[in-house]
């Protein structure tokens, strides 16, 4: 075993480190002008487009035994599900309904304070591809890109909560951040008090970190915190996820706060872009977008 | 002379496509830790072979490839993958009379080479990678070595 059989038995290609030089100056450049310049955006939109076949081929047998099995359902399942499905609907109008209510009475009140109310966000609904990045960053593939209007920094949701944000976009398809990714920080707000604080990822899914808080600050377990808007990158109001553990040590200026995220980070398919008012909306995705936010209900089926 | 060049060159892009492709199919969490470098061993293996088929290259634009795939800076995977396969064509022909554990060994030494340039880009642009999991994969990457070896070898004599 092992053993290499081969034609070619030639001493040193000539040249080797010739070339050797010459293709390392190569890379050299291509990450120093990618890093410095804003130039090969359009160069490595590209090459994604070359590589998507092959990221279509590799994701196309998971969807189609999804598919297969979706398809291969019994009528019971089917009607088990519906019979659940509709239980769910009716609890969620109902909690639509006083949502509603809250929100024409949160809508007075800022006309009131005359200030900018900005519910009037629209959505795009995305799916997560099933393609994996690097491994030890927490990224994922949507299949929707700069052709749907998607843009670098827009905020992602999903059912749960506050997804990621948008780190990179293709024409075809876009890179979404996670808000778990060790590189990722988002402005929060303790909903209890309004604490203001920032979120940062830990490189592990399932948890979140608050940094900056001081021992003395008022920040208990099971706390709610929600997206505080400042910064701009994100829409105010969003749950980010739950606090699940204080620790305080008095010799520590700063507490250690882990955080739950309240989005379903490592199981989402479906994501929602968000652009926070409607006059940012592309008119390229118009047509996607559904002009009631309300009636958007996270987890239908993508246009 | 021109034929014998391309029937040469077809199971070569032929693996790399494949490689390709495994490096991004999905696998659940706890594996993907345990990923080794499909491409990269590919590329080492035509390196050493037969070095006129591939060349650097097939090195420079199989990290191109990787590094559109994985959205990373583009040439850093290029960069390390050139690198470490000039070494390996260096290397060659001592490679080939080696034992299988030295052979290993070599190939460990290599990835790890390529995993320390990707380590010291990712430090350089401001990303830098926190967790351990990534010196993992040069360990699994070498003790898959003899069987990739002897799975492309019979693609090669084909």
């Amino acid at each position: 075993m092992a053993a290499f059989r081969s034609s070619d038995t030639s001493a040193r290609p000539t040249g080797l480190l010739a070339r050797c030089i010459f293709f390392s100056l190569l890379a050299l450049a291509l990450m120093i002008v990618d890093k410095r310049y804003e130039h090969l955006v359009k160069i490595r939109r590209a090459l994604s487009i070359i590589v998507y076949p092959a990221q279509i081929a590799v994701a196309s047998p998971f969807e189609g035994w999804a598919w297969l099995r979706e398809s291969l359902t019994t009528r019971e399942t089917l009607r088990a599900d519906n019979a659940r499905l509709e239980g769910e609907l009716r609890v969620a109008q109902f909690r639509l309904q006083r949502y509603e209510a809250l929100e024409a009475e949160s809508r007075r009140l800022r006309a009131l304070r005359d200030n900018t109310a900005s519910v009037g966000a629209h959505f795009l609904v995305g799916n997560v591809m099933d393609v994996d990045l690097d491994a030890f960053r927490e990224r994922v593939l949507v299949d929707k890109g700069a052709r749907d209007g998607v843009y670098i920094g827009q905020a992602v949701l999903d059912s749960g909560g506050v997804f990621g944000q948008v780190a990179r976009v293709e024409q075809l398809t876009s890179e979404v951040i996670l808000i778990s990714d060790a590189a990722h920080a988002i402005p929060v707000q303790d909903n209890r008090n309004g604490l203001r604080t920032i979120a940062v990822g830990t490189g592990d899914v399932g948890r979140l970190k608050l940094p900056y808080i001081s021992t003395a600050a008022d920040i208990l377990k099971g706390d709610l915190l929600v997206t505080s808007g400042l910064g701009g990158g994100f829409p105010a109001g969003y749950p980010v996820g739950t606090v699940t553990q204080v620790k305080r040590d008095p010799a520590q200026s700063l507490a250690e706060v882990e955080v739950t995220p309240a989005a379903a980070l490592d199981r989402s398919r479906e994501l929602l872009f968000v652009w926070p008012s409607p006059s940012d909306v592309p008119a390229a995705s118009l047509t996607h977008a559904t002009a009631k936010p309300a009636s958007q209900v996270p987890g239908s089926t993508p246009p | 002379m021109m034929r014998e060049q391309r029937i040469r060159r077809l199971p070569v892009l032929l693996s790399a496509l494949v490689a390709l492709a495994l490096a991004i199919t999905p696998l659940p969490n706890l594996l993907d830790a345990f990923r080794p470098d499909f491409l990269v061993l590919v590329v080492f293996y035509w390196s050493i072979v037969s070095p006129r088929a591939g060349g650097l290259a097939l090195a420079f634009f199989a990290g191109l490839a990787l590094d559109v795939v994985k959205g990373v800076v583009l040439g850093q995977h290029a960069l390390a993958l050139t690198l470490m396969a000039a070494w390996a064509t260096h290397l060659r022909l001592r490679l080939r009379v080696f034992s299988v554990v030295s052979q290993c060994l070599t190939i460990f030494l290599l990835l790890m080479g390529y995993q320390f340039i990707l380590f010291w880009v990712d430090g350089a642009t401001g990303n830098p990678v926190t967790s351990f999991g990534r010196w993992l994969a040069p360990v699994i990457g070498a003790a898959l070595w003899p069987v990739l070896v002897g799975s492309l070898s019979r693609l090669h004599e084909r």
